[in-house]
């Protein structure tokens, strides 16, 4: 069955159901699991970049009061490759005592040399400092198209070549990672309350560590704090908690501390590069060729997406792109909202508007990427008239349209540098794409009650996506209800199969599930009631509230129709089905700022962001998804930033108070715009609103000063810096 | 951090003090040295169930102690050492939730109480400082289901995501309306200064405060 073509509850703004227990502290994270009797448990960490255990000795710690339980994580003799690498995890009665305990853990090391900066790692001749023969620094891909050397850089009236980079930024999840583990009095059954992104996913992880069968292990998150892409597993923590659990008989919890959680809680990878861009004297983009680099700390794997290079504008007909991997000292890369494409996106339009600044007179950066969208591809609007492929020129033109009435850009735009003044205004635009389609896999269960209530179930999890509201919003556009009629339980393993939340599949994954549920709820509902009416099932259809008979053209309320049903429920389940959803958005964004240029300080002061994704479930929460990418991406942009120390080989901000995140009072005025296509069918929002926002605020900056700032976060010492490099101060 | 907090018992210049231990070692420590606290060797509390030194000031601890708090209007006991927080008293011992432990350092505002009619981070101070006065926490602004405007206003213009920061949103922005009834958008946001949300969530935010202001926020 499609999505209803008339609809009366999907796409409307719905406050999520879950808002008035969470704003009132009543709703329970993980973190707030206090089990009777409950231990808690931490884990000592190797306080050096790069280091061999000698020793650990638990003599003195043993003798803590209140001790009562370790599990090794490793070995002596072991070498660890960053500063919080796990060592022993231990357990106390009271989170007090497990400090002192901690504390008391005596480990011997040997000092082993290591690098926190890609710049060192990146020295002619660096010995490696990840243990054996592994190099710090390898390749990460390259590609050419062909004759690039011999023809890229013909017939082109202006090339910029200039190098640009973004750091290493920390997930800084305000609940941080960490479980409850509780076994039952056999040790045959665990419970973890767990701060997860994929709950059935961590239960059959726990199941397969402890060789138990998956149905004995219940993973519960009914709400979680925070996750964009570092919380797919029980992680070291998890499955130490779960093994003091076991030894200790007793529940236990261990969730990291800030400075856990910043140091080992995950990291966005740094990527930084020459980019040498050329356009043609009509303003056409000709070539991009781009030699670049990043960390994925003691990871592996690239740090952009290399087949994404030049982002957006892949029609480029000259391409060449090499990129390498450097590994430092440092806790592994994982995940963080949309990988690759925030680093993809800047290292390619910070050098489209640089380009675009060399013409005589400087093109207006909206009109030059009107002029160099990539075309609708003609094999994709034959085959598939409704992908990202097949549309994107139409959607990009349509977006900027719409970005450039939102922003009054036409007013705003100025020729780089060009605003008088001490503080200079300037706007700058950026676009990105991502994927966001939905799968098989998401069990969607709907239960109609005799007395007019309605259950729906999944096991999925809610990471403040208000995945609750999105299938309470479905069942009752299905059901004629309002979506508090619905009662929405996830977060339970035993719920059934559900796609971890990665990739921005959770909507458009379960969202078709939950019609596809509520549809046969529904079909069951009627043929249960049907007889009891002297009516055909065919006969029966639901209206706002009501349930009508088509033959007679009689109805009844909901309530009275349930009723019907007697001692019997009506059950329907469902999972994700072909042609209700779909991938690949695209999506524009303009930042305007305010530079002081005798102090270096950027406000960013209005940010508009137009965004498409598809079928909106729910208006309310796209707009909030929207809003809240743009805010990650301004604080990559003028915040954030992982900062290292070369000499100890530490993170110097493991913390909130220099490890910089914008409050309220820095906040630019933020307009979205969801550009509804419904008949695209639902697309996940989640990732693609925090891809271009730092590459616009880096264009407005550029914008304002008319000297590009090389490296984000654009902070006073580096716009400082870009001002006095500049030759021939205006 | 906020000296304010600091125990009035005069350091020895010892790692302990008359009680069996300084503030530094309870709380959790600066910069790199909160990694490091829990890594190093530091010498342990070998006071830690050591009496008071012949001459040194008889306090409370290093043992657990009776301790009564007035929380939302109820009185709370519990047995806890002198080194608890504010904040792990009630999230540890009483099992009140909604103030969170993020930052732990006075820096996030996910703690915020309060205290005495005022806002408060209740990861920098003692449970012990806060006796004899009247605490509040996000669970006190809802009569059964009647939200509290603040909070529902939270609730109806979607400003909440993961909501872990909510609870102390809410309680610094109730704190604002409280001490001055019919504040600007601006001062509201000036109240919210101490406060810091990773879903990003300032946008709805700012709608709900113009919505408690009475003012209109965009044409």
């Amino acid at each position: 069955m499609p999505w209803p073509s008339k609809r009366r509850v999907i796409g409307t703004k719905v406050p999520r159901l879950d808002a008035p227990v969470k704003a009132t502290g009543r709703a329970k994270y993980s973190f707030d699991i206090n089990r009777p009797g409950m231990l808690h448990a931490r884990i000592v960490r190797c306080p050096h970049a790069h280091a061999r255990v000698k020793s650990i000795d638990t003599a003195a710690a043993e003798k803590i009061p209140g001790f009562r339980a370790f599990h090794l994580l490793v070995k002596p003799g072991v070498e660890l490759l960053f500063a919080g690498a796990e060592i022993i995890a231990v357990c106390a009665d009271t989170e007090e005592h497990c400090e002192d305990v901690a504390r008391a853990v005596r480990v011997a090391y040997e000092v082993l040399p290591h690098l926190v900066k890609e710049e060192d790692a990146l020295r002619p001749n660096q010995q490696g400092t990840l243990g054996g023969n592994d190099p710090n620094v390898g390749p990460g891909g390259e590609f050419a198209t062909a004759n690039f050397d011999a023809q890229a850089f013909q017939n082109v009236a202006h090339t910029v070549e200039a190098r640009y980079g973004v750091p290493v930024i920390c997930h800084q999840c305000l609940e941080s990672h960490g479980q409850v583990a509780e076994w039952d009095k056999d040790l045959a059954n665990l419970t973890v309350y767990a701060s997860t992104q994929a709950v059935p996913l961590v239960a059959g992880q726990y199941a397969q560590y402890f060789k138990i069968p998956v149905t004995r292990v219940k993973c519960i998150t009914h709400y979680m704090g925070g996750g964009f892409g570092s919380k797919f597993n029980p992680g070291p923590e998890g499955l130490a908690v779960a093994e003091l659990a076991r030894k200790t008989r007793a529940p236990v919890k261990l969730m990291l501390d800030r400075a856990e959680e910043v140091t080992v809680g995950g990291q966005r990878p740094s990527a930084a590069g020459t980019v040498k861009i050329a356009a043609t004297k009509d303003g056409v983009v000709r070539a991009y060729e781009v030699d670049c680099y990043g960390s994925p700390g003691v990871g592996r794997g690239a740090t952009v997406n290399m087949q994404y290079l030049p982002y957006v504008y892949s029609h480029i007909p000259f391409i060449k792109r090499k990129h390498r991997v450097v590994r430092l000292n440092i806790q592994t890369a994982r995940a963080m909202r949309a990988p690759g494409h925030p680093q993809n996106c800047y290292l390619t339009d910070q050098a489209l508007d640089d380009l675009a600044a060399r013409f005589n007179p400087p093109i207006d950066t909206l009109q030059f990427r009107l002029r160099n969208l990539p075309p609708n591809d003609p094999d994709a609007a034959k085959n598939a008239p409704l992908s990202y492929l097949a549309l994107r020129h139409t959607i990009y033109t349509r977006e900027i349209e719409i970005a450039r009435k939102l922003s009054q850009w036409d007013k705003k735009w100025h020729a780089p540098g060009a605003d008088k003044g001490v503080v200079k205004r300037g706007i700058g635009m950026a676009l990105h794409t991502w994927g966001g389609g939905g799968g098989v896999n998401n069990d969607v269960r709907v239960t109609i009650s005799a007395d007019g209530s309605v259950l729906c179930q999944c096991s999925t999890q809610d990471l403040g996506t208000a995945e609750r509201t999105v299938l309470a919003i479905v069942v009752a556009e299905v059901l004629g209800l309002e979506p508090r009629d619905i009662t929405v339980q996830i977060g339970e393993s035993p719920f059934g199969r559900s796609t971890p939340s990665g990739g921005s599949t959770t909507c458009p994954g379960t969202a078709p599930a939950a019609l596809n549920a509520a549809n046969a709820a529904r079909d069951a509902f009627f043929r249960a009631i049907a007889p009891r009416l002297n009516a055909q099932p065919g006969d029966l259809v639901i209206e706002p509230g009501r349930v009508v008979n088509r033959g007679n053209n009689e109805g009844m309320p909901w309530r009275q129709a349930c009723a019907r049903l007697g001692q019997n429920t009506s059950v329907g389940t469902g999972d994700w089905t072909p042609g209700l959803s779909l991938q690949g958005v695209g999506g524009v964004q303009t930042a305007e700022v305010a530079v002081d240029t005798e102090t270096g300080v950027v406000r960013c002061t209005k940010i508009v962001a137009v965004q498409d994704c598809g079928l909106v479930i729910n208006k309310l929460g796209c707009e909030s998804q929207t809003a809240g990418g743009v805010i990650m991406g301004l604080n990559y942009a003028l915040f954030e930033e992982a900062i290292f120390d070369r000499t100890t080989g530490r993170q110097v901000n493991p913390n909130m108070e220099f490890y910089k995140l914008g409050g309220i009072q820095d906040m630019p005025d933020i307009v979205v715009h969801m550009m509804d296509m419904p008949e695209r069918g639902v697309i996940g929002i989640g990732e693609p609103p925090t891809i271009a926002t730092c590459a616009a605020v880096g264009n407005a900056v550029f914008n304002a000063i008319g000297v590009r700032v090389p490296n984000a976060p654009f902070t006073p010492d580096r716009v400082l810096a870009a001002l006095a490099s500049r030759k021939g101060n205006r | 951090m906020n000296d304010h907090t600091e125990p009035d018992q005069p350091a020895t210049g010892k790692a302990t003090n008359g009680n069996g231990m300084s503030r530094r070692q309870f709380m959790k420590g600066s910069g790199v040295a909160a990694a490091a606290t829990a890594l190093t060797q530091a010498p342990l509390l070998e006071a830690s169930a050591a009496q008071p030194a012949a001459g040194e000031v008889p306090g409370m601890g290093p043992a657990a102690g009776r301790l009564t708090l007035n929380v939302n209007g109820q009185k709370m006991t519990t047995n806890i050492e002198p080194r608890v927080t504010l904040l792990d008293a009630l999230r540890n011992y009483l099992d009140v939730t909604g103030c969170k432990r993020v930052c732990d350092r006075g820096s996030c505002g996910a703690c915020t109480v309060m205290l005495d009619g005022k806002p408060v981070y209740s990861c920098s101070m003692l449970a012990l400082e806060a006796q004899g006065k009247p605490i509040r926490t996000a669970e006190s602004l809802v009569q059964g289901e009647k939200l509290d405007p603040v909070p529902a206003a939270f609730a109806r213009y979607d400003a909440q995501q993961c909501g872990f920061c909510t609870p102390g949103f809410v309680v610094a922005m109730k704190a604002v309306f409280e001490q001055n009834a019919k504040p600007s958008p601006a001062e509201v946001e000036r109240g919210l200064a101490g406060n810091i949300c990773r879903c990003g969530t300032y946008e709805q935010m700012r709608d709900a405060i113009y919505a408690l202001c009475n003012q209109k926020r965009r044409s």
